[in-house]
């Protein structure tokens, strides 16, 4: 896939998802789901655990297929693409793990060099320079030798986008960017999620929960909750919906739109109450 | 990375260099690789009645020492004489013409093998010439005893009739066991039963009715197949001129001698009290 | 991806889908074989892991299994006055059985159980599907390299454990107890045949223990639940399910090679 960055057409959806159904376990984790996101943005989507976020990612690069609808990525048809064709299409995809999933055997430099060697041929002068230009992005160059485990959680988390966008994609999905950072690698992440993104107009898809850090980059979100999408738009717009779910999700209600509540027979009934049951 | 790569690839190559190492000394150090001579050597040949268990690669030895080994085996067409080829080592070319071949076993259990025994004739034997004086493989039952003999049990397709004989000790016989004239399977043992009157073993023989010429004062005889083999019983004919009919008694028997009783016998010449017997019996009553 | 396992069904049926799935695993895994032709570096790296890093153990284990049969062998040959055997009988009863089994069972044990844990570790920290993330096929980089590797490996280590039993056996019987040398080394040049005992023993059936432990333990890597208990969990059941198979297998092929 070659998404080109500076195409800037904010109206094409770079990712169109239509009437996607996935059943996992016998539970629907989306229900005819609609979502577009939109070509040079950030978009976040947000919704509380379980509700399908990252599983909605992996259905992107097609790691998980769906059970009906369909995934346009680029206007490449995901679920219908060959093996060969996924990968193609993946190269031209950063993805940003929760827990960062460097590859232990080798140090930062090797980690950032890994898509490189897989898929080029490139001279190792040529991969040095970009790997050092990347580890510079991210300001770990220093860190080239070290070992992931030598690593902390925000470094490593740094690494791992530097290895994300060491192939310069149009696309990076970013799963749970903030989740375990101190507020200084927060901040250091917030601001080269958004420096790729304006400096590169580089796609970016974001899920997250926090809504301080998501409202001061994103600029788009939709909201998640029983396998639709029940609210989208800009920060502002959807902290000012005032909807169930809005309400529920950012003014931190335990019940609500979404139960607190999992699905269960009658309490009485199953405390032996059998008057009470019908 | 370069770095490291290139070690594991050097360490990697040190692992499989000394795996193949570890094989090839197994291959050629403690397999029968290691008999093979690489020098040169010259074809013999030997002719013999019986080789025994001799096998393909069995060692040939000159007083003991390996000289070559048995190359093939084969049967003469048309013929009951089993021929060898010999793969001589080159080393050993003076092999008296009237040497003589044999077919040894190694200890009691173990494996044959092939032993020249020089002969005093000047000339040598030459390349893919023949050594013509052989002993054949000695079978362990003519070691103990000409009359043994080995084979399964006859087939008493043309019926059978019936003798008894006393005997007393049987040893392990019981029905079913072969009855042998001339090591030949001729019938089956019917039934072995205590007589209560004389307190002997009567046995039962079913023979074949093919074999009716058997002199009636033929001897029976409780035998063993080999040192560890299953008893038999066998037959031994006498010089009567009337013969063995449906319902006789043989007379003269020999019961199942103990290893330590038939070892006493060459020995010492010593053997327990027993019935009138023929065969290696005969050796021990002499000296009464 | 079958995370999920058949909850009450019977040990049998158990049983038989783990073989199935395993089964099926080895053709994928065979079917990678032409994929991870580009990651030959990859294979040579895992040579030296599952290798060269089981050679410690597995020649000390060596030397002491040549050394304790011959010291048994020697107690009980001395009742038939038969001691001269003794190089024969550790080398014959080695090279068929004790070599191929006892290599592929400790080889399950150091080798088997690291593929299981790093593969399921990998699995539990998302590398494998980052390597999908980054269109790299973890069956052609990450498992087929291993299998191959074990494949490759097995008959070598095993090798070097015969030579080292012999070694063994010989250090005891020849300079402990004295048996002669020359007929320690004769004896066992003489039965020892390099078709029967040296390729269909040594060689063949390590080459089948090597294959059959590594394929379980990468399967049992790929199956494994990705939590730190999953893990523990899947590299009891490499150690189990290889050493069965090991046995299993050591009879089928006794039978048939023999």
């Amino acid at each position: 896939m070659t998404v080109d960055p500076a195409d800037t057409h904010t109206d094409e959806a770079l990712v169109q998802i239509r009437g996607l159904t996935t059943v996992l376990g016998g539970r629907a984790v989306f229900d005819a789901l609609d979502l577009d996101i939109p070509r040079g943005r950030v978009t976040a989507i947000m919704g509380a655990s379980g509700t399908g976020k990252t599983t909605l990612l992996k259905h992107i690069t097609g790691h998980m297929r769906a059970d009906a609808g369909k995934i346009l990525v680029d206007g490449h048809d995901v679920g219908a693409l060959s093996r060969e064709e996924l990968y193609a299409l993946r190269e031209g995809i950063g993805y940003l793990f929760q827990n960062s999933a460097l590859l232990t055997d080798y140090d930062v430099f090797e980690n950032v060099a890994f898509p490189l060697r897989q898929h080029t041929r490139l001279p190792e002068v040529l991969i040095r320079n970009v790997v050092l230009m990347k580890l510079q992005a991210v300001g770990l160059r220093g860190a080239a030798r070290l070992m992931p485990s030598e690593l902390s959680g925000g470094m490593a988390r740094r690494v791992a986008l530097a290895r994300a966008i060491v192939f310069d994609p149009g696309l990076i999905l970013y799963d749970e960017p903030f989740v375990g950072l101190d507020p200084v690698a927060l901040n250091q992440i917030l601001r080269l999620i958004s420096t790729l993104n304006r400096t590169l107009g580089i796609t970016s898809v974001l899920v997250a929960h926090e809504w301080a850090a998501v409202s001061r980059i994103a600029d788009n979100v939709a909201l998640l909750a029983t396998g639709k999408v029940v609210a989208q738009g800009s920060p502002q717009a959807i902290a000012a919906d005032g909807s169930p779910w809005t309400r529920q999700f950012f003014g931190g209600e335990a019940d609500g739109p979404v139960p607190f509540q999992y699905p269960a027979r009658d309490f009485a009934a199953e405390l032996g109450f059998a008057g009470v049951a019908p | 990375m370069s770095q490291p790569r290139s070690s594991y690839a050097l360490g990697t190559g040190l692992f499989i260099v000394l795996g193949f190492a570890a094989l090839a000394y197994l291959a050629t150090q403690t397999s029968s690789i290691a008999n093979v001579h690489q020098g040169d050597t010259y074809a013999l040949e030997a002719r013999f009645a019986n080789i025994g268990q001799l096998k393909e690669r069995a060692p040939v030895k000159i007083a003991g020492v390996r000289i070559g080994q048995v190359q093939s085996i084969a049967l003469i067409p048309g013929s009951d004489v089993a021929d060898v080829k010999l793969a001589i080592d080159r080393k050993y070319q003076d092999i008296p013409r009237d040497s003589v071949a044999a077919v040894f076993t190694s200890g009691l259990l173990g494996d044959q093998y092939i032993g020249i025994e020089y002969g005093t004739a000047k000339q040598a034997l030459e390349p893919g010439g023949t050594i013509a004086l052989t002993k054949p493989a000695q079978q362990l039952e003519e070691m103990l005893g000409k009359f043994f003999g080995a084979g399964g049990v006859a087939d008493n397709l043309g019926g059978t009739y019936t003798v008894s004989a006393s005997f007393t000790n049987v040893g392990a016989l019981s029905p079913g066991a072969p009855v042998k004239m001339a090591g030949v399977p001729i019938g089956v043992v019917q039934s072995v039963r205590v007589d209560p009157l004389k307190l002997d073993a009567k046995v039962i023989l079913a023979i074949d009715k093919r074999y009716d010429h058997i002199p009636d004062d033929s001897a029976a005889a409780v035998f063993t197949s080999g040192l560890i083999g299953t008893q038999y019983v066998a037959i031994q004919p006498g010089g009567s001129p009337d013969m063995l009919v449906q319902g006789d008694e043989m007379i003269l028997t020999q019961s199942a001698m103990q290893l330590e009783d038939l070892i006493g016998k060459f020995l010492v010449n010593g053997a327990p009290g027993e019935k009138p017997a023929t065969g290696a019996g005969k050796t021990g009553s002499r000296q009464h | 991806m079958s995370r999920q396992r058949p909850a009450s069904s019977g040990l049998v049926a158990g049983t038989l889908t783990q073989i199935g799935a395993c089964g099926l695993f080895l053709l994928t895994l065979l079917a990678g074989i032409p994929r991870s032709g580009r990651y030959l570096r990859e294979t040579i790296r895992q040579i030296w892991f599952v290798g060269a890093m089981s050679l410690t153990i597995i020649m000390v284990c060596g030397l002491f299994v040549g050394m304790v049969l011959m010291l048994q062998l020697y107690h009980v040959l001395s009742i038939f006055g038969g001691t001269s055997a003794g190089g024969m009988v550790v080398a014959l009863s080695v090279y068929r059985e004790l070599g191929p089994v006892v290599t592929a069972l400790l080889f399950a044990g150091r080798a088997g159980t690291s593929i299981t844990a790093e593969i399921g570790l990998m699995r539990a920290t998302d590398q494998i599907a980052a390597m999908e993330m980054m269109a790299v096929d973890p069956i052609a980089y990450v498992a087929t390299p291993r299998f191959l590797a074990g494949v490759i490996a097995m008959p070598l280590l095993c090798c070097v454990f015969c030579g080292l039993a012999i070694f063994g056996g010989h250090l005891v019987g020849v300079t402990w107890l004295g048996i002669d040398n020359g007929t320690f080394w004769s004896n066992m040049t003489a039965q020892v045949d390099l078709r029967t005992d040296i390729v269909n023993g040594v060689l063949l059936k390590s080459l089948a223990f090597g294959a059959v432990v590594t394929l379980i333990a990468v399967y049992q890597g790929f199956a494994t639940a990705a939590t730190s208990e999953g893990v523990a969990r899947a590299t009891t059941r490499t150690v189990v399910a290889s050493s069965i198979a090991i046995l299993a297998l050591d009879f089928v092929l006794t039978a048939f090679l023999m």
